[in-house]
């Protein structure tokens, strides 16, 4: 990663900290809005591999707040199908923090005299959400590595918009149902912190596109593709 | 929590070039007729195919030149087995070879190792099979008792491996023995490359559920071969063998050994497809396309000289699953009868009989995640 990449996510990880407690006002008065927005314009002139790393930090700890439209206003009247590539990085950042809650759970935990985490029942279920999670983490950083090759153009970029958005609502069923199943009944609390995560994964999954929205119009992409054409096309685009 | 971080797919040189000069080759030289023989078609042995394969320069790729290799980089190999495997090429006689055996040998074997071996592997001639699993040693990898005695005369085994795929059709096995008597568990253990040719080797065939004679059993009965035979350092074929496996994992063919039936499904939907199969498809290759994303990143990170050994389980994992997975689902939404003549419907009985083993050859489903939940910290 970049320095000045770096020095975003420092700033990015101690607004969205506060933000959190405290809601829009210091991402807002952080200039977020400018993220996008040219240096020549007075903007930050970043690309969406910035958005991505903001975007995965917000996930991780405000996910409630409204940061990607923020974000996106700096464009002016950004294509809805940004907005369904801004989801993806949200949610890769808030299923990171689930399975970070998940971990730190299941290594204090202790029952049967021993932390839940020395289980193999335990381990295999945290394994199978750890895939789901990188899994989404990949669509996430491929996608954006692609809009940063076509300079945002979201037509451009209508496969790969749909391949990450469904692949991440389809892991948001695993990863909210393991979470809370290694959890137990604490996990069910307003108290702790795990809801915060689940519950805006849940929603993302219907926003901007749900599974089937997605799977159709990349299912209708690649017929008029032909078995062959998909593969040729996977390969001429990255 | 830190996320998976890409790393970036960059090979040098001009890949679509790379990736065009391969397509044109395949048009010539890829056997046509059964399409069966495209789905899984890293089992699918065809020595001739591998021939001409290696006389074409895409065998040994990453080899230095003076032992028959072309010295290219291990990204732009990526490139070409991916392609044979969306192609369903009957690579499987020098599959192993390729992927693990010729790479280990350069790394630990001797100087005389390397002369006698490499340079028929680039060409596709020497094929190799691997020795892990015997009759009391399959998950639990480190309790193999096949025993190599050192003597005057060279190294004597005695023991049995189970489940060699290949064995029938291949030169040399690289087997992992107990060369220290009374050693236990990990230690003690030794890597030999044993010529199949050598006497007191019996080879007896296993058929499986298919109908296929792909595994074997392979006895060794007090088996003499030179003390050269060994690979690497005496005693520490547990680290060597870990590393064998990190090869062995993290390749395309953890999913796209199955495209055949994808591409069937595509082309049997046509440019106006029913909606439920549309949105199958869309499934399969938002999957798919991930699944290449973490593939070629884990790949860039190995080529790197990291050793991305999570990595390579999570590929394994969601690979097989997405193989395990789509010919059920293909099975779920698309009416066509068990004994069809068609190709969806033959690639889709093929595939549900085979996908079974995906997830135990390699390393188990379990074994897999038990890695994956030590590179969590929960082990
Ligand atoms: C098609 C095919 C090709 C193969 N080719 C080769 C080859 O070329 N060379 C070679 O050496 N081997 C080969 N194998 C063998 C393969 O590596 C073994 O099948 C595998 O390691 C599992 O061993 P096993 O079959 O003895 O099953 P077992 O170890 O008996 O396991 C049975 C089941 O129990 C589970 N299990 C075992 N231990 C545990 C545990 N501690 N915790 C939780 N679950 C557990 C396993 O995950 C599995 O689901 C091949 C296998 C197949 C199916």
């Amino acid at each position: 990663m970049s320095a000045a990449r770096d020095m975003l996510c420092d700033t990015a990880r101690a607004v969205f900290a506060e933000a959190a407690g405290a809601g829009m006002a210091p991402v807002e008065q952080a200039g977020f809005d400018l993220l996008l927005v040219a240096e020549s314009e007075g903007g930050f002139g970043g690309d969406w591999g910035d958005v991505h790393a903001v975007l995965r930090l917000a996930g991780e700890l405000a996910p409630d707040l409204p940061v990607a439209e923020l974000i996106l206003s700096g464009l002016g009247e950004a294509p809805e199908a940004l907005h369904a590539a801004a989801a993806v990085s949200l949610m890769a950042g808030s299923m990171g923090q689930a399975l970070a809650l998940s971990i730190e759970h299941v290594n204090t935990r202790q029952q049967f005299g021993r932390p839940l985490g020395k289980f193999q029942a335990v381990q295999q279920s945290l394994a199978v959400m750890a895939c789901e999670v990188a899994a989404v983490d990949a669509a996430a950083a491929a996608l954006a590595a692609r809009l940063d090759a076509t300079g945002l153009d979201a037509e451009a970029c209508d496969f790969e918009i749909a391949a990450a958005k469904l692949r991440a609502n389809r892991a948001v069923g695993v990863v909210t149902a393991i979470a809370h199943q290694v959890h137990g009944a604490i996990g069910f609390t307003r108290e702790y912190d795990l809801h915060r995560v689940t519950i805006p994964l849940m929603r993302r999954r219907s926003q901007h596109g749900n599974d089937a929205l997605w799977a159709a119009r990349l299912g209708r992409q690649v017929a008029a593709l032909g078995g062959r054409g998909l593969w040729e096309a996977l390969t001429a685009r990255a | 929590m830190q996320g998976f971080a890409l790393f970036p797919f960059d090979p040098p040189g001009d890949v679509a070039a790379l990736r065009a000069d391969l397509r044109a080759w395949l048009a010539d030289h890829q056997p046509q007729g059964r399409i069966v023989g495209r789905s899984n078609c890293w089992a699918n042995f065809n020595p001739d195919f591998s021939r001409a394969l290696g006389a074409a320069g895409y065998i040994g790729m990453t080899l230095p030149r003076r032992y028959g290799g072309g010295e290219r980089h291990p990204l732009e190999r990526y490139v070409v087995i991916e392609e044979l495997l969306a192609a369903g090429a009957p690579v499987g006689a020098h599959w192993i070879a390729d992927r693990q055996t010729g790479p280990l040998i350069l790394r630990y074997g001797s100087e005389e190792q390397r002369e006698r071996y490499l340079p028929g592997i680039a060409r596709g001639e020497v094929y190799a099979c691997i020795g892990l699993s015997e009759p009391g040693a399959g998950s639990d990898l480190a309790s193999v008792r096949t025993s190599a005695r050192h003597t005057a005369e060279g190294w004597r085994i005695n023991g049995q491996k189970i489940w060699t795929t290949g064995a029938h059709l291949s030169h040399i096995m690289l087997a992992l023995v107990r060369t220290e008597e009374g050693s236990e568990r990990n230690a003690g253990l030794s890597q030999l490359l044993i010529d199949l040719d050598t006497p007191g080797v019996t080879i007896r065939p296993i058929i499986d559920m298919a109908g296929n004679h792909d595994f074997n059993e392979v006895f060794f009965d007090d088996v003499l071969v030179p003390h050269g035979a060994l690979v690497g350092e005496r005693g520490q074929g547990w680290r060597q063998v870990t590393a064998e496996l990190g090869l062995e994992r993290s390749g395309p063919e953890r999913y796209l050994s199955s495209h055949a039936l994808l591409e069937a499904l595509v082309d049997a939907a046509g440019s106006e497809p029913d909606p439920a199969v549309a949105r199958l498809i869309g499934e399969l290759t938002a999957e798919m396309w991930t699944l290449r994303q973490l593939s070629m990143s884990t790949a860039a990170k190995l080529a790197a000289g990291e050793d991305p050994m999570v990595e390579a389980s999570v590929v394994k994992e969601l690979g097989n699953a997405f193989e395990q997975d789509m010919p059920r689902r293909v099975q779920a939404v698309v009416d066509c009868g068990w004994d069809d003549p068609d190709d969806l419907a033959r690639l889709l009985r093929t595939l549900l009989i085979a996908s079974p083993s995906f997830s135990l050859r390699g390393g188990t489903r379990e074994v897999i995640r038990g890695i994956i939940a030590r590179g969590l910290g929960l082990r």
